[in-house]
């Protein structure tokens, strides 16, 4: 009886229990089907209340970090180009306007405006380009219209803006003084306009010098942070969220000295303000041993001679164009290391200047007046810088195979815009055989600089190859790569050919170019308080269509004006160069002509002048004799 | 176990938590340096949660100094800069009156013999 109650029990038990977890698996059953309907209306059509939104979401805000970007810098460490914000003045001049409108309120109306009144006083003292009364008409104007966003000055800077937010009103806040400040990143160029197309700028699509060829190392990388508020509402870094450190541009180091880039600016200005004729001119500098640049001046007027001298554009690396009389040292290089001019006194006939084919040489029939000679040294040829003599010694020796001087040519790196820390070099233009632009007289006008087309940096190059004894250096601009003053990346020099010729051809090349100087077309560099070498030159320009006006000669205009370009190249000092300098002077459509020998080398001679008193090579040297006896008193 | 036996279980504890013997009828005691190493813990991990958040603070108080800093040094630099240049020192002499120029010599160096 007992097993069966027992028996009986258990199965009542059981019953409970499969009833119980039948009910329980019922209930977990619906809400599995409930959950998979109400995921399935999520994903689909469900949207959650903004307001909910809010309440789940953690209060959390990316930050981006921008880079700091890098400086440039001259070759002493001095800054040329800066970053830093500058702030803009805004002030909303309805602030609590509608408050104060409120019955009863009249007074705190007025107390504004006599506090505005005392914010005007403030500013015309600070900024002193208004008065005080017009500094109150406006924001009280403001007041009336209801200027929201009433600009009082652009571009202030850290402490300016600091000082004015302790003004009157202003120090009151955003909401009872109005005061907005808009902060905008900007480069500070502290040296103006010196140097400025070399250094550049980047503004969206416009990006050219330094500035942009090393944008990506000046520019660093962004960098983020999520940042989470405290209990006491303060923004800080969550630590939990993943972050990436900001990384500050690298500063980059010119080759550019400050000092001489200011003495070439001037001296250029002087010359180019003291003729209207005159649009442009250029300036380079460049370390004889090194080929490193120590200064590149850029100046030009606008489309008229009042317009203010600026670097509007990168004439040293872009003019391409005829250099003129200064390419006839290609030809002299040329000849005096084939070996078909073994010395510089040889001489040829004169020919009453005429080289068949070419036009005759009034130069040559001056003269055979003076000296009733019939024969002319190639040196005095060149100092007085006969086209007959180099289109002689081009047809003489290169007549049969002309093929033989442009593979000087091209030696002399004077066929290839090579590469160079700035984009943007112009590609020579060289006529030579084979080509649509060579004739019967191509080969002659090449000889004396017409013909060939290469920009001043080439010039300037070819001749520092001559100062370095054949050893032609390649220009550069950029010396290292700093980041927070240690050097990361060092350019060093490198050459672009490591012989154009023999450093005895070098120095008899050298010898005449210090003729040219001494009894040439430069004798104003004869007083200069450094011997200097080089060569003018003086090339008519070719006219657009538009400026020719019709007419066929490509270098007039139909009233008979020409546009002129004048250079001077050379070295000094002359027994041991150490810089190279070129300076061009480009002219407006003009009846006068421009010569090599005269504002550039005008140029030329007041920046050897001055480089001589600040360069540290040339100090005299003073031994001292006297011995100043020790007059302490000895201890006993 | 029965329902009865779970619902005395719970009877029991309410009981006991309401006579205030709850901790002694589970026999806390033999654990409580546990609960206070576990107090200890908790707290020190708010505490340091809320220092996090101080010196948190404090590096962005110091990072805003720091970069007005910056700004302030790079204006600075600039405008000194813009000082220390051959023509910017003329034109200032001249403003003033002075009849100092640039040499037109360089410097001699004085040298031991």
């Amino acid at each position: 009886m007992r097993e069966q109650s027992e028996i009986k029990d258990n199965i009542q038990n059981r019953d409970r229990i499969h009833v119980v977890m039948f009910f329980l698996s019922l209930i977990f059953m619906v809400l599995g089907i409930f959950i998979l309907v109400w995921i399935v209306k999520i994903q689909t059509t469900y949207e959650v209340d903004s307001r909910v939104i809010g309440l789940f979401r953690p209060v959390e805000q990316k930050h981006v970090d921008h880079p700091v970007r890098g400086k440039i810098l001259a070759t002493d460490g001095r800054p040329m180009a800066i970053s830093a914000p500058l702030y803009d003045l805004y002030m909303d001049c309805t602030v609590r306007k509608k408050d104060y409108a409120e019955d009863g309120k009249d007074s705190l109306e007025r107390a504004w405006k006599a506090q505005a009144r005392e914010l005007a006083r403030y500013l015309s003292l600070e900024f002193k380009d208004r008065s005080a009364d017009e500094y109150a008409t406006m924001i009280l104007k403001g007041r009336e219209k209801g200027s929201r966003y009433l600009r009082l000055q652009r571009n202030l800077d850290l402490s300016t803006i600091q000082r004015v937010k302790t003004f009157p009103l202003f120090k009151e806040g955003p909401y009872t003084g109005g005061i907005i400040v808009e902060e905008h990143e900007e480069r500070i160029y502290p040296y103006d306009s010196l140097a400025r197309r070399v250094i550049g700028y980047v503004k969206e699509q416009n990006r050219i010098g330094l500035e942009s060829s090393f944008d990506t190392e000046l520019h660093g990388t962004e960098g983020y942070e999520w940042r989470r508020v405290t209990d006491k509402k303060r923004w800080i870094r969550d630590l939990d969220s993943a972050s990436v450190k900001v990384q500050n541009g690298n500063d980059i180091r010119t080759t550019l000295n400050v000092d001489f880039q200011d003495i070439a600016d001037k001296a250029l200005r002087a010359q180019i303000n003291a003729n209207e004729d005159i649009r442009a001119g250029i300036c380079i500098i460049m370390e004889a041993k090194t080929g490193a640049i120590r200064a590149m001046v850029n100046l030009s007027r606008g489309a008229t001679p009042q317009t203010v001298l600026w670097e509007r554009e990168n004439l040293a690396l872009r003019e391409v164009g005829e250099q003129g009389s200064v390419m006839k040292t290609v030809t002299l290089l040329s000849v005096v290391e084939d070996g078909f001019v073994k010395s510089l006194e040889q001489t040829i006939p004169t020919n009453n200047g005429l080289v068949p084919k070419y036009n005759q040489d009034i130069h040559i029939l001056d003269y055979q007046r003076e000296t009733g000679r019939r024969n002319i040294s190639v040196m005095h040829g060149f100092e007085i810088s006969s086209n007959y003599v180099f289109a002689y010694l081009a047809e003489t020796y290169y007549g049969k195979n002309p093929q033989e001087l442009f593979d000087h040519i091209y030696s002399y790196r004077l066929g290839e815009a090579f590469d160079f820390d700035i984009t943007g070099l112009g590609k020579p233009v060289v006529n030579r055989p084979g080509t649509a632009g060579w004739s019967g007289t191509t080969l002659g006008t090449t000889a004396y600089g017409y013909g060939l087309s290469v920009t001043p940096l080439h010039v300037a190059t070819f001749y520092n190859g001559i100062a370095n004894k054949g050893r032609m250096m390649k220009p550069y601009l950029v010396e290292s790569i700093e980041k927070d003053g240690k050097v990361i990346r060092k350019f060093v020099p490198s050459a672009l050919n490591e012989s154009i010729c023999s450093p005895a051809t070098a120095d008899t090349v050298t010898r005449a170019l210090r003729a040219v100087v001494n009894s040439g077309t430069a004798t104003r560099l004869r007083s200069a308080k450094l011997p200097v070498c080089g060569k003018t030159g003086t090339a008519r320009v070719v006219l657009t269509p538009e400026e020719r006006g019709g007419s066929r000669d490509p270098y007039m205009d139909i009233n008979g004006r020409k546009k002129n370009q004048g250079t001077f190249v050379g070295f000094f000092p002359a027994d041991n160069p150490k810089y190279t300098i070129l300076v061009t002077v480009y002219s407006y459509l003009s009846n006068k002509s421009f010569y090599g020998g005269t504002m550039p080398a005008l140029a030329v001679k007041e920046i050897v002048d001055k480089i001589y008193a600040l360069d540290s090579d040339w100090r005299p040297e003073l031994r001292r004799t006297a011995h100043v006896p020790d007059m302490k008193e000895k201890k006993k | 176990m029965s329902l009865k036996t779970v619902w005395h279980a719970i009877r029991n504890t309410f009981k006991a938590i309401r006579n205030g013997e709850f901790l002694l009828r589970i026999r806390a005691d033999k654990f409580y340096m546990h609960i206070m190493y576990l107090f200890l813990l908790m707290w020190m991990t708010i505490l340091l949660s809320l220092q996090v958040d101080k010196t948190l603070s404090r590096v962005g108080d110091n990072k805003v100094e720091l970069e007005r800093l910056r700004i302030h040094h790079a204006e600075k630099e600039a405008a000194l800069v813009k000082l220390h240049s051959a023509s910017a020192a003329e034109i200032r002499l001249k403003q003033l009156g002075s009849e100092a120029a640039l040499p037109n010599e360089p410097a001699t160096v004085i040298k031991n013999k």
